[in-house]
């Protein structure tokens, strides 16, 4: 076993909303920088920069999942996260089918830019990927978890985009692996005013949209290796295996 | 009616500088896809969303005006890329049920 520092929330370029510093080479340089040693790209509703954050990371021996921050119908955040790139774009192909055919205004909602590792442009997404797409909240998590993804439910304490801002509560059917707390979050305080979370864990991850913030939230999982069976090991409490949410002042 | 008449026979609370555009029509919606959807050209907005994409969505629209309901304030954000984009944005303290009863009753249909 040993414990590992993952941060599975970060958007990259392709996000309108990231920092287009943001490239995949640079987050895995941050994030080798502050001691993070698994991390994932979610970007909204696309995974079309997995193939660079693949490169980058190899390039610099650290641990990649692959994963998209899914918006459903409802306009609730899903994290959605894969052992590979090519199962992240398949499902990407499936998110994207059912995108509205919004294009997206760079001056309004930012630059949606598709990279490889080494931070050449490849092209720029032309739908508004921070659109709900038109799944509805369980067909979302359903779909990506029949494929083999670990399911966590984005920012759960925030006001927007969140199942219990959306929802107003917590279903009790979703077939998801935990939810996500933002900076602002407090555990105790959520699992009072939502006894239907029940056993679900808790993860912390930093919802990244400049450098700076990479790792500042992150999980910490006591693992044989990286991966989502080892991941969902852990968040489960199964064979040894924990996982730790960490929250450190924002640099 | 205008942006401006609109604001003054509702009483609401401007956060940017009022406009004097016409307004054609409303939707009400809290879902930003929905008005990504629906909306038109010189609509007014009323919604309880409070963050910048408010205004992103509003400008790509080409919405007139906003209204932000039920006592909810803007994020500074919200302000900022509205007043760049010459969004409108207001606040009421009243639900979002009665403003869009009383805009209906104003003739904006």
């Amino acid at each position: 076993m040993e414990l590992l520092a993952a941060d599975l929330h970060i958007h990259s370029v392709l996000s309108p909303c990231g920092e287009l510093s943001m490239s995949p080479r640079a987050i895995v340089a941050r994030a080798v920088e502050v001691g993070i040693q698994v991390v994932a790209l979610t970007d909204h509703n696309s995974a079309r920069n997995a193939p660079a954050l693949a490169a980058a990371a190899q390039a610099a021996g650290l641990c990649a999942l692959f994963g998209l921050e899914v918006r459903s119908a409802e306009e609730v955040d899903v994290l959605t996260l894969f052992d590979t790139p090519a199962d992240a774009l398949a499902y990407g192909d499936w998110v994207h089918a059912a995108l509205p055919s919004v294009p997206c205004d760079p001056a309004l909602f930012g630059d949606q830019v598709v990279v490889d590792g080494e931070d050449e442009i490849l092209g720029f997404e032309p739908h508004l990927l921070i659109n709900a797409i038109e799944q509805p909240l369980d067909a979302v998590c359903a779909e990506a978890r029949r494929r083999g993804a670990l399911v966590l439910l984005a920012h759960v304490d925030r006001p927007a985009n969140s199942v219990l801002s959306q929802l107003g509560f917590m279903p009790d059917d979703l077939p998801v692996d935990g939810v996500e707390l933002s900076r602002f979050g407090d555990e105790d305080r959520l699992r009072a005013e939502h006894p239907a979370l029940g056993g679900l864990p808790v993860v912390r991850f930093s919802d990244a949209h400049r450098p700076g913030e990479i790792g500042y939230q992150q999980t910490q999982f006591e693992v044989a290796a990286a991966g989502v069976t080892e991941f969902r090991a852990a968040l489960e409490g199964r064979g040894g295996r924990r996982a730790v949410p960490v929250r450190r002042a924002l640099a | 009616m205008t942006v401006a008449e609109l604001g003054a026979a509702l009483g609401l609370t401007p956060c940017t500088p009022v406009s004097d555009r016409e307004v054609t029509g409303a939707i009400v919606s809290d879902l930003l896809s929905d008005v990504l959807a629906n909306g038109a050209p010189d609509y007014v907005w009323i919604t309880i969303q409070t963050h910048r994409n408010v205004a992103a969505v509003a400008s790509a629209q080409g919405l007139a005006a906003v209204i932000l309901t039920a006592g909810r304030a803007p994020n500074e954000d919200l302000v900022s890329l509205a007043e760049t984009e010459s969004v409108t944005v207001f606040t009421s303290l009243q639900p979002t049920y009665t403003v869009a009863g009383l805009l209906y009753g104003l003739g904006v249909r």
